[in-house]
C-alpha cells in the first residue's frame, strides 16, 4: 500500500452567515478519506453535496469545524506548514479565468514558483517543463485572454505544476469548456496521473470522466456515501439515480450485457478498455 | 466594438526603442521632459527636436501616428499662440493696425512655445508607444524595490495593476454578455435621452459589480493556492537586466543634458535680434 498523502479524519466544516441567530447547515458531515500516494480518485455528487468544501478543506483554504485533515502528516490546523502544505497539495478552480493572474501565458505559470522565492533559472525550467506537459508550450508567450476555455483552464493547471507538487485536486475544471477543451484537459491531467505519478482527485460532474479513475468517491448531503471502483459504483445504476446522478453509457452497457449473461472483465468502465474486452470477447466467440 | 479599446496606447512593434528596458525608457523621459523645459534658445530646442525625431525613426513608429498624438492638444496650442502673439512686444514691429500690434518678438516666443508643448506630447506618446503596460509595471516594481527596505510594499501596488490589466479583456468580455442578455429581454442602450440612457446603465453594472466581487474571491483562492503572501522574498523569471544598448541610451542620455546646458550658455537666451545669428 501506497503511502497516505491526504488524510480527512472525522472532518466537519460549516461556512459561516452573516445573518444572526441563522446556522447553515454542515457542509462536510464527519467525513472521513484516506488518498493514498499516486491515485486518480474522482468525487461526484450533486451540488451541494460538499464537493468543492472539501477540495478547499484539502489544502488548508478552509479550516475543518472539527476533525483533521492531515497532509503528509502535517495538520492544516498550524499555520507555520501553510505553505509546505499547498507546496504538496495543489488545487484548480472550475472557472479558469479567475486563476490566471498574469497577462502572458509563461508569467502566469512562474507565479507560483516566484512566490516561493525560487532562483529565476530553475523557474525557467519548471515554466517550460509543466507548459510541455499539458501541450501548451508553443504558447507561452501569448496573452491568456485570446485563448480558449480549454487552453487557459491548461494554464491554470500548468501554473500549479509548476510549483511541483504532489497531489492535484481539480474541482470541476471541466464544467464550463466546450467538448473539445474537456477532451485537452482531460488527457493532461490522465498524463499528469499516469506518467509522472501525481495523485490526482477530480471533482466532476461528467460520469465518463469519473470512468477514467481508479476509484470514484460519491457524496450525498455533506457525507460520504460511496468509495469504491468505477464498475462497482456504477454497477447498481438504481442506486446512482437516486443519487441524483446519471449513469455513464458504458456502464449501462456493461449491466445489460451482464443480464444477458456476458460477464466482462476489468474493473475500468473507460471506452477504450470497454471495446478492447468486448473485442476479446468476441475474438473468443469466433474461435 | 469594445474589442478594440486598447490599454494606454502602445504599439507593438520590434524595434530597438521597443527593447530598451522600461526604466532607462521612464528616466529617459523624465530627463526629456525637464530638459525640454530648460532650454532657453532656438539652437537648443532644435536639438531636442532632433533627438525625438532620432527616437522615433529608431522606433519605427511611423510619423503618422506621432502627429496623431497631437491633434488633442492643437486648440491649446492654437489658443496660446494667438495670446503669445498678440500680447508679447519685442523686437521689431511688423504688423501695425488698429490696437493690434504684432511684433517678431510674439512670433518667436509663439513658436518656441508651440514647439516646446508639442515635443512635450511627443515625447511622452513615444514613450507609451514603445513601452507595453505589462513593461511598465515590471520597471516599476524594480525601480521602486528599494523602498520595501523603508517599509513601502511597492509590490502590493504593481500586483494590483497587474491584475487590473489582466481582468480588462475579462470584464469587457462580461459587459458584452450582460448587454446581450438585457438586449434579449428588450433593454435598449442606444436611444433615448440622456437621463434614460444613463439610467439604462445601471442593470449593466450592478451584475458586472457583483460578479467581479465573485471573481476576486475567486482570485484570491487561487492565489493562496500558488503560495502568494503578498509579495515578501519573491524572485521573478524575467528579471530585468541591463544591456548594452540600455546602458548607451543612458549615456546618452547623461550627453542630453550637458548638450541642452552647453547650447543654453553658448547661444545665449533667445531675443528678436539674436536667433540662429540672424537679426531680424
Amino acid at each position: 500500500m501506497a503511502e497516505k498523502i491526504i488524510e480527512f479524519k472525522n472532518v466537519s466544516y460549516r461556512y459561516n452567515t452573516e445573518e444572526e441567530g441563522k446556522v447553515l447547515p454542515l457542509a462536510l458531515d464527519n467525513f472521513s478519506l484516506d488518498i493514498s500516494e499516486g491515485e486518480f480518485i474522482a468525487v461526484l455528487g450533486r451540488n451541494g453535496s460538499g464537493k468543492s468544501t472539501l477540495a478547499k478543506l484539502a489544502n488548508g483554504l478552509l479550516i475543518p469545524e472539527s476533525g483533521d485533515v492531515i497532509v503528509d502528516g502535517l495538520n492544516t490546523k498550524d499555520d507555520e506548514n501553510d505553505i509546505a502544505i499547498k507546496q504538496i497539495v495543489g488545487v484548480v478552480f472550475q472557472n479558469p479565468d479567475n486563476q490566471i493572474v498574469a497577462t502572458v501565458v509563461e508569467e502566469d505559470v512562474a507565479f507560483g514558483p516566484e512566490n516561493l522565492g525560487i532562483d529565476p533559472l530553475e523557474i525557467r525550467e519548471r515554466v517550460d517543463e509543466a507548459l510541455n506537459i499539458v501541450g501548451m508550450y508553443k504558447y507561452r508567450l501569448h496573452e491568456p485572454s485570446k485563448l480558449s476555455g480549454g487552453q487557459k483552464q491548461r494554464i491554470a493547471i500548468a501554473g500549479i505544476i509548476a510549483m511541483r507538487p504532489r497531489c492535484i485536486i481539480l474541482d470541476e475544471p471541466t464544467a464550463m469548456l466546450d467538448p473539445e477543451g474537456r477532451r485537452d484537459v482531460m488527457n493532461a491531467i490522465k498524463n499528469l496521473n499516469k506518467k509522472i505519478g501525481i495523485t490526482v482527485v477530480y471533482i466532476t460532474h461528467y460520469m465518463e470522466e469519473a470512468c477514467e479513475a481508479d476509484r470514484v468517491i460519491v457524496m450525498d448531503k455533506s457525507k460520504l456515501v460511496m468509495d469504491a471502483s468505477p464498475r462497482e459504483v456504477f454497477y447498481d445504476s438504481s442506486k446512482i439515480k437516486a443519487l441524483g446522478l446519471d449513469v455513464p453509457q458504458t456502464a449501462l452497457l456493461a449491466e445489460k450485457l451482464e443480464n444477458e449473461g456476458i460477464n466482462l472483465n476489468g474493473d475500468s468502465l473507460s471506452v477504450d478498455e470497454l471495446v478492447s474486452s468486448l473485442d476479446n470477447l468476441l475474438k473468443a466467440r469466433l474461435d | 466594438m469594445l474589442h478594440d479599446i486598447t490599454i494606454g496606447q502602445y504599439f507593438p512593434l520590434n524595434s530597438k526603442v521597443h527593447k530598451l528596458d522600461p526604466r532607462v525608457k521612464l528616466f529617459y523621459t523624465l530627463v526629456y521632459i525637464i530638459m525640454v523645459f530648460v532650454c532657453n534658445n532656438f539652437v537648443a530646442l532644435f536639438m531636442t527636436l532632433l533627438s525625438v525625431i532620432l527616437l522615433t525613426i529608431f522606433s519605427k513608429i511611423p510619423f503618422k501616428t506621432i502627429f496623431k498624438s497631437l491633434k488633442p492638444i492643437v486648440l491649446i496650442i492654437l489658443i496660446t499662440s494667438l495670446l503669445q502673439i498678440i500680447y508679447v512686444k519685442s523686437g521689431i514691429v511688423l504688423i501695425d493696425w488698429w490696437k493690434i500690434k504684432i511684433t517678431s518678438g510674439g512670433l518667436l516666443q509663439a513658436l518656441f512655445m508651440t514647439i516646446r508643448v508639442s515635443l512635450l506630447i511627443v515625447m511622452s506618446s513615444l514613450f507609451t508607444y514603445t513601452t507595453s503596460p505589462t513593461a511598465m509595471t515590471n520597471g516599476l516594481d524594480r525601480l521602486f524595490a528599494p523602498l520595501t527596505k523603508i517599509g513601502i510594499d511597492f509590490n502590493v501596488v504593481t500586483m494590483i495593476m497587474t491584475i487590473a490589466l489582466r481582468f480588462i479583456p475579462t470584464l469587457i468580455d462580461e459587459v458584452d454578455k450582460i448587454m446581450s442578455a438585457q438586449k434579449s429581454r428588450g433593454a435598449n442602450f442606444e436611444s433615448g435621452s440622456l437621463m434614460k440612457r444613463t439610467k439604462m446603465l445601471i442593470p449593466l453594472f450592478v451584475p458586472l459589480l457583483f460578479n467581479s466581487i465573485k471573481r476576486a474571491y475567486d482570485l484570491a483562492y487561487a492565489m493562496t493556492c500558488r503560495c502568494y503572501n503578498g509579495g515578501k522574498g519573491r524572485t521573478t523569471m524575467n528579471a530585468l537586466k541591463l544591456r548594452l544598448s540600455d546602458y548607451i541610451m543612458l549615456v546618452l542620455s547623461i550627453a542630453f543634458i550637458a548638450g541642452v546646458i552647453l547650447l543654453n550658455k553658448y547661444c545665449g537666451e533667445y531675443n528678436a535680434e539674436f536667433t540662429f545669428g540672424i537679426t531680424l
